[in-house]
């Protein structure tokens, strides 16, 4: 599809994050994996491995680890702006899945759709944006034919 | 400015103002160089071709206006449209409306631009026009003035090389 058929956005920051505190913008992340399944192995890797490390280094993001008997594993990121992202995970290794979610974790839950420009400020002009009354002399009186008197 | 908001500070930066240009005494050629400056929005730095950031120009005075040396005789102006010769004040009109068409570039935005422009052949402007002028352009050429317009004093005053 061309690029206006298809949504796109603005470039812009979730409320200036970064500017003060820097706050995690993936609330939850959820891993569903199957127990005994092929496609799972690396799921379950990472989960002996890794999972506890990446919990504790994000003390703001919420971990579930919920196993199903589910044929896709399954990885759901929610943001705090109520995007949710799910990615599937079948046949990847551990140390696939972690750099995965260490992606979806550094991501702030704004579309991924084409950004319109790549620029963005919100103090435009310092000096004031032009209008036409700008370096325009003063003038005194209605403007029209004057009356004038010959000499 | 700052205190503006987005749609109020753009109104403000694209508002299309009224000129107006008094051409009494005044070569034709140099008023449609101002007319056409301000009706293509050159005079603007938010100029761009495409945009239609032209202004309205008001053209009062204009059956009044002055060729300098012999150009009443010699110019031709020339147009597909023929005017009636016999109403003068269409043929002074013609004249400006003409350099100042010719003046404008020539693309289709041009015909827009001409509809911006109002000639008036005297001073009475109608009223609704009268409402809309923001500025009073300055006239490109000094009108000297006659003998009979200075007084006795500036007239003593002024330096003779001999009295004859």
């Amino acid at each position: 599809m061309t690029s206006r058929g298809t949504p796109s956005r603005f470039l812009q920051s979730v409320l200036q994050n970064g500017v003060g505190r820097y706050v995690c913008q993936m609330k939850r992340i959820s891993l569903i994996f199957s127990k005994n399944g092929q496609s799972s192995l690396g799921a379950r890797e990472f989960i002996e491995e890794g999972v506890v490390d990446f919990a504790q280094k994000n003390p703001g993001t919420v971990v579930y680890v919920s196993p199903q008997s589910c044929r896709i594993p399954k990885i759901v990121a929610e943001y705090l702006n109520g995007n949710v992202k799910e990615e599937a995970i079948t046949s990847k290794t551990s140390q696939q899945i972690a750099e995965l979610i260490t992606k979806l974790t550094n991501q702030s839950g704004l579309d991924i759709i084409r950004i319109r420009k790549p620029i963005h400020t919100d103090s435009p002009s310092i000096q004031g944006q032009w209008h036409p009354f700008t370096n325009r002399p003063l003038s005194i009186g209605p403007i029209g034919p004057q009356k004038q008197q010959a000499n | 400015m700052s205190s503006f908001t987005k749609s109020a500070q753009q109104w403000a930066t694209f508002a299309r103002s009224w000129y107006l240009i008094d051409a009494r005494m005044q070569p034709p050629g140099k008023i449609a160089t101002m007319c056409a400056i301000r009706l293509q929005g050159k005079h603007k730095p938010i100029y761009h071709a495409l945009s239609d950031v032209g202004d309205h120009v008001v053209v009062m005075n204009s059956r009044h206006i002055a060729f300098s040396g012999n150009k009443w005789e010699q110019k031709m102006y020339s147009s597909h449209t023929q005017v009636h010769s016999s109403s003068i004040f269409l043929f002074f009109l013609q004249i400006v409306k003409l350099a100042v068409y010719g003046m404008l570039p020539r693309n289709l935005s041009r015909r827009t631009m001409m509809q911006r422009l109002h000639l008036f052949p005297e001073d009475d402007l109608p009223e609704d026009i009268l409402l809309n002028l923001t500025e009073e352009l300055p006239q490109p050429r000094e009108i000297p003035r006659r003998l009979n317009e200075y007084s006795q004093e500036e007239r003593e005053a002024f330096p003779t090389l001999w009295t004859p």
